[in-house]
This record gives C-alpha cells, sequence and structure tokens, in this order.
C-alpha cells in the first residue's frame, strides 16, 4: 500500500528535481547521513530549531498520524484513534509498528520522552499549555489548526525537511480535485449544496467547516445559506435538539454518518426521532434520494491526507465517475 | 414573612388567576416555534391525530414537552417547599439538598455499569439516588450535640451535592461515549421526550402530591417549631419521615425526565408564599401552578431564544434563579 502510494510521487520528485538548481535535503540526505545541514521552522508558538533531518517521529493528532503516513513515515509515538482504538483501521498497515503515547488530548511526556523523538508534531488547541515541555523532549512543531489537513502537510513537510513530497502530494491532491470538478459538470446538479450531518443519540450536529467541509470546498460542493452563515461566525457545527429544527439541514446532496461510540439502540432510536419526522420528507435531498451514508473515520476524524483521499475516492463512487 | 393574600377569598381569586395564567402558558408552549402552525390545527390535531402531517407531530412534540415542562415543574416546586418546611430553612431545595445529585449520580451509574437506558427503569434509579443523598443530608444535618440545625442541614446539603457531582464527574471521565448523552442531562432538559415515558413518573407525582395535601396541616403546625408540634400531639419524626419521602419522590421524578433543573425548586415556594404565606395547603397548591408557569415559560425562551439551536432548559432557570438566590440569601442575613 505504501510502495503503491509512492511511485506517483516519486515519478513527479523526480521530475521537480530536474528543474530545481537548489539541493534537495529530502531522502538523499537522510540515506547518507551526512546531511549535517541544520535549518529553523517557524510555527505559531516559537521556532524549532533542527540539526539535521529528523527520523523518530512523534505525532500527537489524528491528522498528523496520517499525514507522516502519506509522506511515508511510520512515527515512533503516535496518539490513540478516537474510535477503532488504537489505530484507525485504514492506517493500520501503516502505522502497525508505532507506540501509542495516550489521547490527543491528554498524551503521556513520559512516554514520548522514552522513545527519543528528533520532532514532535503537535497541534495548537490541544498541546499548547503542554508545548513547553514538549519542546523540552525534542523540537516541536506546532500545527495551527488539527483539522487543515493541508496545513499539516505543508508545515511536516517542513519539519521533515522533506518539503518536495508534500508540495507534491499537494500537487497530486490538486489535480485529483480538477478532475473530479470536471467530470462533475457532466452532472445536471452541480455544483449542489451539501449538508454534513452527525446523528447521536440525543442531537444532530450539522458540521458546517471543519475537515469534511474544507474537502467539499475543494470539490466545488456549496454551503446553504443558514450553513455559511453559521460559518462565517467561526462556527464549527450547529447543534440541533428539537425535530422543528428539521428544515435547517436543507441542501441537496446529505452526507450522514452515526456518532460511533455512542450506544447503537440509542442511535437507531435517535435515527427514527429524526428521519420519520414529516418534516424529513420535504427536504430537498431526501425528496431526491440524495442521502448518502459515509465513514464517520475518514470524513471526520482521520482529517489528513490519506483520510482526504478516501473522501474523495467515496464521492467518486457516489457520483459513478471513473477515476482518472 | 407576611403573606399578600390574607383571606381566603382573595386566596381562591389568586388561584384562579395563575390557573388562566397556567393555561395562556401552556397555549404559548403549543403554539411559539421555529414551525408555523395555524392554531386551529390544533384542534385537528387532538381530534384526528395524523402522523405524517408535519403539523401535527410537530404539535406532538411540543405537547410532549410542555407535558415534561409542566410534570418537572410542580414536581420541583413542592418538593422544594416541602424541604424548606422540613428544615425551616429558606435556601433548602432540592439542589442544595444534594437530591438532585444522588439521581444523577445513580442514573449515571445506571448508564454506564448497567447499560440502562429506558427512562422508565431509570426512574427508579434517581429515585433511589435521591433518597440516598436526601437521607444523608437529614442524618449529617441532625447529628450531634446541637440536634437538627438549618445551618448544618445546608452545609451537609452542599457537601453530599459536592460528593455526588464529583462520583459522577470521575464516572464520565473514565466514560467518555456516555459523555454527551448525560452533559445533555446534567444541563437539564425535556426536549425529544415523548410524552409516553412521563406515564410511570404520572403515578408517582400524584401519589405524592396526594400525601403532601393531606400532610399540609400538620406541616403548619411543624413551622411553629418541633416542640410546640410535639406538645401539641403531633409524630414529628414520622411526619418529617413523610416530608422527606414526598420531597424524594417529586424531586426523583422530576430529575429522572429532566436532568439537573435547578432553582424552581428553590425560588418558587418563595414566590408562592409571598402570596399565601405558611398554610401549607394553599403553598403547595400555588406552588403546582407556579412551578409548572415558570418551566412552560423557561421552556419557550429556550426554544427560541437562539434558534434553530437551544438553550437547555435548566441553564435558562439558572439564569433567572442565581440572581433570586442572591436576593434571597442577603433578605435572609438581613433579617437575621
Amino acid at each position: 500500500m505504501k510502495i503503491i502510494r509512492l511511485i506517483p510521487l516519486a515519478s513527479i520528485l523526480v521530475l521537480i528535481g530536474c528543474g530545481s538548481d537548489e539541493p534537495t535535503t529530502s531522502d538523499a540526505g537522510q540515506d547518507t547521513e551526512e546531511n549535517t545541514e541544520s535549518y529553523t521552522v517557524e510555527h505559531s508558538l516559537g521556532v524549532a530549531e533542527f540539526e539535521e533531518p529528523p527520523e523518530k517521529v512523534v505525532t500527537l493528532f489524528q491528522g498528523a498520524n496520517d499525514t507522516a503516513a502519506a509522506l511515508g513515515y511510520e512515527p515512533v509515538g503516535i496518539v490513540e484513534s478516537w474510535l477503532e482504538p488504537p489505530v484507525y483501521e485504514y492506517l493500520r498497515e501503516d502505522l502497525g509498528e508505532s507506540t501509542v503515547v495516550g489521547d490527543e488530548i491528554q498524551p503521556n511526556l513520559e512516554e514520548i520522552a522514552a522513545l527519543e523523538p528528533d520532532v514532535i508534531i503537535a497541534t495548537q488547541s490541544r498541546h499548547e499549555e503542554i508545548y513547553e515541555q514538549l519542546s523540552g523532549i525534542a523540537p516541536t512543531v506546532v500545527v495551527d489548526e488539527l483539522n487543515d489537513f493541508k496545513m499539516t502537510l505543508d508545515m511536516m513537510g517542513e519539519a521533515l525537511a522533506v518539503e518536495d513530497e508534500a508540495e507534491s502530494l499537494l500537487t497530486a491532491w490538486d489535480e485529483r480535485i480538477e478532475h473530479f470538478k470536471s467530470e462533475m459538470e457532466q452532472v445536471e446538479e452541480y455544483p449542489m449544496t451539501r449538508s454534513i450531518i452527525n446523528f447521536r443519540s440525543d442531537s444532530l450536529r450539522l458540521f458546517v467547516g471543519g475537515f469534511p467541509g474544507s474537502i467539499l470546498e475543494d470539490a466545488g460542493f456549496e454551503m446553504p445559506e443558514n450553513q455559511q452563515e453559521a460559518y462565517d461566525a467561526e462556527e464549527a457545527f450547529i447543534e440541533l435538539t428539537n425535530t422543528e429544527s428539521i428544515p435547517e439541514l436543507n441542501s441537496d446532496q446529505f452526507f450522514i454518518y452515526l456518532q460511533g461510540n455512542q450506544d447503537e439502540d440509542e442511535l437507531d432510536e435517535s435515527w427514527d426521532l429524526w428521519t420519520e419526522h414529516p418534516l424529513w420528507e420535504e427536504l430537498d435531498a431526501v425528496e431526491n434520494d440524495q442521502v448518502e451514508m459515509v465513514d464517520e473515520v475518514t470524513w471526520s476524524m482521520g482529517a489528513g491526507y490519506i483520510a482526504a483521499n478516501e473522501m474523495l475516492d467515496d464521492l467518486y463512487e457516489m457520483y459513478g465517475i471513473e477515476k482518472e | 414573612m407576611r403573606e399578600r393574600l390574607l383571606t381566603t377569598r382573595s386566596k381562591i381569586i389568586g388561584l384562579i388567576l395563575l390557573i388562566l395564567l397556567f393555561i395562556l402558558s401552556l397555549y404559548m408552549s403549543i403554539q411559539v416555534g421555529q414551525q408555523q402552525v395555524a392554531w386551529y390545527v390544533m384542534f385537528d390535531a387532538l381530534m384526528e391525530y395524523d402522523p405524517t402531517n408535519a403539523d401535527h407531530v410537530v404539535l406532538y412534540h411540543r405537547l410532549s414537552r410542555a407535558a415534561s415542562a409542566i410534570l418537572i415543574g410542580l414536581s420541583l416546586a413542592v418538593s422544594g417547599a416541602m424541604l424548606q418546611a422540613l428544615t425551616r430553612n429558606p435556601l433548602a431545595s432540592p439542589g442544595v439538598f444534594g437530591i438532585n445529585a444522588g439521581a444523577l449520580f445513580f442514573v449515571v451509574v445506571a448508564i454506564s455499569f448497567f447499560s440502562i437506558q429506558a427512562l422508565t427503569s431509570l426512574f427508579w434509579f434517581a429515585f433511589a439516588g435521591a433518597l440516598l443523598a436526601a437521607v444523608l443530608v437529614y442524618v449529617l444535618g441532625t447529628v450531634g450535640d446541637e440536634g437538627f440545625s438549618p445551618v448544618r442541614v445546608v452545609l451537609a446539603g452542599t457537601a453530599i451535592n459536592a460528593l455526588f457531582v464529583s462520583f459522577t464527574q470521575g464516572l464520565l471521565v473514565t466514560n467518555e461515549a456516555n459523555l454527551d448523552r448525560v452533559l445533555l442531562w446534567m444541563a437539564g432538559t425535556v426536549a425529544n421526550r415523548p410524552i409516553e415515558v412521563l406515564l410511570p413518573v404520572i403515578p408517582i407525582v400524584m401519589v405524592a402530591l396526594i400525601i403532601a395535601a393531606l400532610i399540609a396541616k400538620p406541616m403548619d403546625l411543624l413551622h411553629t417549631g418541633d416542640e410546640i408540634a410535639k406538645g401539641l400531639g403531633q409524630r414529628v419524626l414520622a411526619l418529617k419521615m413523610l416530608i422527606i419521602l414526598v420531597a424524594v419522590m417529586l424531586a426523583g421524578g422530576a430529575v429522572a425526565v429532566g436532568g439537573m433543573i435547578g432553582f424552581v425548586g428553590l425560588i418558587v415556594p418563595h414566590i408562592a408564599r409571598f402570596f399565601v404565606g405558611h398554610q401549607h395547603l394553599w403553598l403547595i397548591l400555588y406552588c403546582v401552578f407556579i412551578g409548572a408557569i415558570l418551566m412552560l415559560n423557561a421552556d419557550v425562551v429556550g426554544r427560541i431564544a437562539i434558534q434553530p439551536r437551544e438553550i437547555p432548559i435548566g441553564v435558562v432557570t439558572a439564569l433567572i434563579g442565581t440572581p433570586f438566590f442572591i436576593y434571597i440569601a442577603r433578605k435572609g442575613f438581613k433579617q437575621s
């Protein structure tokens, strides 16, 4: 799996390599171990200094776990997944050997220190308070937004001194997106509005932005007005507890996932409560049979490059488009 | 405190006004919401309920909420009145007595360890937790050389409350899956409670109310002091046990249905006493209606203030109740 993913990457690298005059600090440097060129990475909480490109990586949020795998690294330490513990199934093959150092919210500093990492990838909202301790263990690079997979990829590229790989992954992503969008032009309703709905036992969450929102925006989907307003107000989601609010969900295309860590019977009950309501039938996506159930892990939790591509795979499949 | 309605006649008129206000609040609670529903649809929905008609379903949900709100409101209010009479402490309420927290803790235990979901079974856990907390607080407040003292009861209640809340939090931290559901419960809510789940609670509340009415007269005597009541032939201990039982049945039922809804049990008895003083039969009647009116309106506010989202009803009552609590506490200090 990893090798397959790296083949197109390598070929792009060759192309890029031909065009640039600068010496690259990537794979070649790591292999010979002669590269002692030091560099620094600026981030929102400070500056991380590196003597040489790091090899032993610790990643402290889901998106960084995923992105490390995308860049071909198997971190020495990762944080536990929210579901399917200890590692999301879609990442197991890539991260099978990594040690779990606690969860995203409370990583175990002693375990991290014991791994003697060369770099720690953290995120501001989770780890701002332990940043000093983390940087005492190893140079720590803090990603501002834990759900922004491009930012994570970009900063990890810098931190691991593999900017070219990161760049080529992003190029590959952009190409996929362009292809998807050009194929979608044939779909009559495109560009359509979308809703990402998370069914919980006691409420519904209508996610407006976040990770899935950013992917769908890339893919040309639009937000209905009410979601746009919430998004502009920097709200991550609209929480609905009253079935009278069902019309708020309205859009052309629904992507739905059930909250995985809650009791199934309760979720069934909640599902019936909302979807058996007569107002549910009046929603555009329901009327036109545009309701898709999606995987919670890749759509909402992975938050990295691989998850983004899996989301896009799902979109290709939903609209019956042949991949490039 | 001198009551405002001195004669029986004025008390009856006051009660009729309260009933009218209650009906108006009930009407508002069924009429106001995100979906516009014409008022006459209400009759159609009552006569011939059609589950495929959006208006009917909307009204049914609103009616269910209203029923929960009424049940919770009157239960907490009467429970608070009973506890204030028992302890002769104006700050007593199911919340301060630790009853809410005890019920909540048992419910979280039921959800976490026994995977119980049905509201009907959860009720019994809430009831047991409420009873345990009440007995603990009463015993802690009574033992010792000085005997029963209102201040010690409040201190004991605060301690027991903190104890059960921290137990609950401890359980939740180790079991995050249940966190969301219980969090909403901790804030107090009447959303999505079908009217059917109230059915097992209704008889318990009714029985408690009847007992409360029956012991209203002896409670008037108790108000004058344990010694006087004893001297007049009251079996004070039995009476106090009954009062606790009633308070627990009511508060336990309310917590089982709606979670931790604070302040209703504290402020409504004061409002009621403002009108009718310490005649407990009147006090209980007034508490029933004022409690229901307060909760119905708190629910309407919670529903429409930030739609499409909702403010949990417990948060609304806390917003109203906190200034009131401070007011009573300050007034109490001035008097003493």
